[in-house]
């Protein structure tokens, strides 16, 4: 019998307590155990950046992490980045300016961007390409997404002044 | 009767002629004649073309679309896309 | 964005709405196929062949059986055999191999157990014994006299020929004389490209969950271009009648052409018959890329001369393209492709192989960019020999409606003139050259296609409507479903619910491809929306007490003319479906069809590129892109679809490729060494929109998704030459590959 090792961490603002054998990948246990199906396996390598989670507030492939890694940890998906209904501008702007095709890369997307916008509120064209980097969208070219973090940015630092 | 233009691969079936002038009410009719007229060259025709007339490409499988004296038949390789 | 001819100004159509799935896809809600899971699910994985050609002399599943959770082990012998003649037979056999696994990565068996990871050990406990045969891994080693053969159930397409063959087509293109025409002459450029296999590369990998009954039934939920051909195609491996097989569409993690085939529906079913439970099956990225996909490789020998006064005159060449394991006619598609310019004198010959690399699947526009590559650099060759304007060189000899294409078929009406005009006149175009770079410029084509769609549109009690159509949403098409409808019923689009129903729910639907949804099943859905209109007016006729003739559709309602109209208010849509009961009933309408007259769409793309001499590295400094939609219905996701197909190009020509070892092993096979765009790699793509509509739509739609990926390789080359002097011929055009070319030089 395979040892499973019992984790107990917040994601999205909930404490939550599953269990994992070792070889569990957090990404499989947010989708199997804790049916968080918003993060993405695009390739289980770290590769794609469909997986994007925070951890802490910081940007990691949960496809890497192992299950019991997040123990302790707070742990936010693309689940919990609205604030009850109302949007995150992220989210907002990516709809109107239809930053997405498919959408199965959006969730790992909007995670990047927003770790991004979290801690640099006016990232240069240059900078958001470098921080989405590890997220890889084929529908898009990337333009719209581009430019929904500007604007998401934009509307950001006006709310908040 | 319609006008019938076929690309090079078919026209070793009718000894190089590229346009011919074919009976039929329709597209199925024109193979069939064809096929009457050069054995051989029907099977190629449904199984292995698309078709256009008047410049129009039809859906696949459009054996009944009706045909005029004057339409343009080009039955062409077949189309598909991604 | 460029309106290059008056069109109808439309209330709805054109206009930017927020998409209606939009917010299940922002918050994580949206479901593709691996998100689903059923109560009692299994999981599965499957066995693959390690060899690029071999005769399965036997497999033992003893050993995968005994594994702890097992619950069900499926081999090429659990399905039926199929007729080599039978229209089925490839992709039956690349789901599963029988006697010879024929590639690298090929299905052999698989297991459904409890969790994910007993699956994966028991697949990998598979005995099988292999008799290794020798393998074909390039159009060369295809066409080579005395090759082996790749697959004996390879016949020639299309010939009528009764023996096994390397070669999967044989066509020939003529026209004029070709040659008087390079008699004639006074420029002649020649070279031979060559391209390698490159993935679609969706960030979804396949997916599917089957349950299949004691009733011998099975529910399908997949993620594909076309549930209705995921039923067909499933149910034809299985050899079991269509109504056994319902499919219900999950959302569509990107496909481009690679989902338009299956891999894994049929062997989901089966074991979850064998095994009683529903059955979760799924690719890993490896998988992805060993056992779908490609897009062909191709070798390409071109010559194209022109006159001193810049007339294309003459076209001559051959063009091989593999098509992976199995038959198919992509060297025929890409030589039919060759449709950009009048070339009086023109000869192509077209050849298909067979090799034991994964049987190739379509990719946007299949075949055309290979065959761009090789006409594109040519023509821009010819236009610096002479001295001119590469655009004014093809305004010269641009096609307009009634010129032929390559197969001789005259083109519809056309907007190639207006998309280079577009280039023309954009800023990019009148800005100078950045110091030290490059500019390269090139045209694409692709035809489209119509074939059948489906569409019910029911007006609710409170009137709104729902719009159900049979066509997967891969990038916004229900938005453009909903903005026809809405343009149509002059409904807010935001009161319309555009869906995407089940097998068993709407009438049957081709799969989306060719740029059809758009065209085809939009066309549906005006049809449905027109006859409903028809019916709106009947029950306004009653309500009023009027002739039904006496009813106009006006503004989204129902308006008295005539003698009548005296105190007579327009109904609303509201109003009429409030009394749908005392009327008639439920006011519902459907609309099915086989549409003829898709629009071709060009595409006229321009880049800025600076090549480090250093290390051959490509940079795009600045990428444009023009392309005729003939009407936008959405324009935010027509340049979505212009940024993407332009993006994959732009892979595609600088650095994407399958890298086999000498065993046909592929040794790339994950998203790290299979290096596609990111966000870093690219500039902002700016698009133009051109708007000729085509006359075959009711609101004038060509298809845009797919003409996009063609221009980009030889616009890169061109550029590339532009900035070096160096002709790139072979691709990807990757920094060790650029770097050689300089050297060389
Ligand atoms: S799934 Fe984690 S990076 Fe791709
Ligand atoms: S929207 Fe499809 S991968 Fe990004």
């Amino acid at each position: 019998m395979i040892s499973r090792t019992h984790v107990h961490c917040t994601v999205n603002g909930d404490e939550v307590d599953f269990l994992a054998d070792d070889a569990t990948s957090l990404l499989d246990a947010l989708r199997d155990e804790l049916g968080l199906t918003g993060a993405k396996e695009g390739c289980a390598t770290g590769d794609c950046g469909a997986c994007s989670i925070l951890v802490d507030g910081a940007v990691n492939c949960a496809c890497l992490m192992f299950a019991a890694e997040a123990e302790g940890h707070e742990i936010t998906t693309v689940e919990g980045i609205a604030d009850g209904d109302h949007l995150h501008p992220l989210q907002q702007v990516f709809l109107e300016e239809a930053a997405l095709q498919c959408g199965i890369c959006t969730p790992g997307v909007l995670v990047s961007a927003k770790a991004l916008l979290d801690h640099n509120p006016n990232p240069t064209e240059a900078e958001i390409r470098y921080a989405l980097a590890g997220n890889l969208c084929r529908c898009t070219g990337y333009d719209k997404i581009i430019h929904a973090v500007q604007e998401a940015a934009v509307q950001l630092n006006g709310a908040s002044k | 009767m319609a006008i019938v233009h076929l690309q090079a691969d078919h026209r070793r079936f009718t000894g190089g002629e590229e346009v011919l002038e074919v009976d039929g009410a329709t597209i199925g009719a024109v193979i069939a004649e064809l096929e009457r007229r050069f054995p051989g060259l029907g099977p190629r025709l449904t199984e292995g073309a698309s078709v256009a007339i008047d410049g129009e490409l039809l859906p696949r499988g459009s054996i009944y679309e009706k045909v005029g004296p004057t339409t343009d038949i080009h039955f062409i390789a077949p189309i598909t896309g991604g | 964005m460029t309106d290059t001819e008056a069109r109808p100004t439309y209330k709805y159509v054109g206009t930017r709405p927020i998409r209606h799935d939009g917010l299940d896809k922002v918050t994580g809600k949206a479901r593709f196929a691996a998100d689903l899971n059923m109560t009692g699910q299994l999981r599965a994985a499957i066995t693959r062949s390690p060899h690029a050609h071999a005769r399965i002399v036997s497999i033992d599943t003893s050993a995968a059986e005994a594994m702890p959770g097992v619950k069900a082990v499926v081999t090429g012998a659990d399905f039926p055999e199929i007729d080599i003649a039978d229209a089925i037979h490839d992709e039956a056999v690349n789901n599963i191999a029988r006697d010879e696994v024929l590639y690298n990565g090929h299905a052999v068996a698989a297991v459904a157990a409890t969790t994910l990871a007993q699956a994966r050990a028991a697949a990998a406990a598979v005995k099988v014994e292999y008799e290794e045969l020798p393998a074909i891994l390039s159009i060369d080693e295809a066409i080579a006299d005395g090759a082996p053969l790749a697959n004996p159930t390879t016949r020639t397409l299309f010939t009528g020929d009764t023996e096994p063959s390397n070669f999967a087509s044989i066509g020939q293109f003529e026209r004029g004389d070709v040659e008087a025409g390079f008699a004639a002459a006074d420029v002649i450029v020649e070279r031979e490209f060559t391209t390698v296999p490159v993935h679609q590369g969706y960030i979804e990998p396949h997916a599917c969950v089957a349950d299949c009954g004691q009733d011998g039934k099975a529910s399908i939920w997949a993620s594909s271009q076309g549930h209705f051909a995921v039923r067909s195609k499933t149910a034809a491996i299985l050899g079991w009648s269509t109504d056994r097989i319902k499919v219900t569409p999950a959302e569509i993690g990107g496909g481009f052409g690679g989902k338009t085939t299956i891999y894994l529906e049929p062997i989901a079913v089966r074991l979850s018959q064998k095994a009683g439970r529903p059955v979760k099956l799924a690719m890993t990225r490896e998988e992805v890329l060993r056992a779908t996909g490609p897009a062909p490789a191709s070798k390409i020998s071109l010559k194209i001369g022109a006159t001193n006064d810049g007339e294309l005159t003459t076209l001559a060449g051959t063009m091989y393209y593999s098509n992976g394991s199995t038959k198919g006619f992509s060297a025929l598609t890409g030589a039919m492709s060759v449709a950009s310019y009048k070339f009086p004198n023109l000869e192509l010959h077209a050849i298909g192989t067979v090799d034991n690399t994964p049987k190739s699947a379509a990719y946007r526009a299949p075949s055309a960019p290979q065959a761009a590559f090789a006409v594109e650099t040519l023509v821009d060759e010819i236009a610096q020999q002479l001295g001119m304007d590469p655009i004014e060189l093809r305004l010269r000899n641009a096609v307009v409606e009634g010129d032929p294409t390559a197969m001789g078929m005259p083109h519809p009406k056309i907007g190639f003139i207006e998309t280079l005009e577009a280039i023309k006149s954009s800023d990019h175009y009148n800005s100078p050259v950045p110091e030290g770079a490059g500019r390269g410029f090139a045209t694409g084509f692709w035809f489209n296609i119509g074939e059948q769609s489906s569409a019910t549109v029911n007006l609710n009690e409170d009137g709104t409507a729902t719009v159900i159509t049979g066509s997967p949403d891969i990038g916004g098409s229900r938005a453009s479903m909903a903005l026809m409808a809405a343009e149509e019923l002059g409904l807010d689009v935001h009161r319309i619910t555009p869906i995407v129903a089940d097998t068993e729910s709407v009438g049957f639907t081709d799969i989306t491809e060719g740029s059809r949804a758009t065209f085809a099943t939009g066309m549906a859905v005006v049809n449905a929306c027109r006859e409903l209109i028809e019916k709106m007016k009947e029950r306004a006729a009653v309500i009023r007490g009027v002739d039904v003739d006496q009813v106009a559709w006006i503004g989204g309602a129902a308006v008295i003319e005539g003698p009548a109209s005296e105190g007579n208010e327009p109904l609303t849509i509201a109003d009429i479906t409030a009394q749908a009961k005392m009327t008639g009933g439920p006011l519902t309408a459907t609309a099915s069809l086989n549409a003829a007259g898709a629009g071709p769409s060009f595409a006229a793309h321009l880049a800025d590129v600076k090549v480090d001499e250093e290390t051959g590295q490509v940079t795009i400094l600045r990428y444009t892109t023009a392309q005729d939609a003939g009407t936008a219905i959405h324009p935010a996701y027509v340049e979505g679809q212009m940024q993407g197909g332009s993006a994959q190009g732009i892979g595609w020509a600088l650095n994407e490729e399958y890298i086999f070892d000498a065993s046909g092993e592929m040794e790339n096979a994950s998203f790290l060494d299979y290096r596609m765009p990111v966000a870093s790699d690219l500039p902002m793509i700016e698009t133009i929109i051109v708007e000729v509509p085509n006359p075959s739509h009711p609101y004038g739609v060509r298809g845009v998704g797919e003409t996009g990926i063609v221009p980009p390789i030889p616009t890169l080359a061109n550029a590339i030459a532009a900035a070096t002097g160096v002709r790139m011929t072979d691709l990807p055009m990757s920094p060790p590959n650029v770097l050689k070319k300089i050297n060389e030089k």
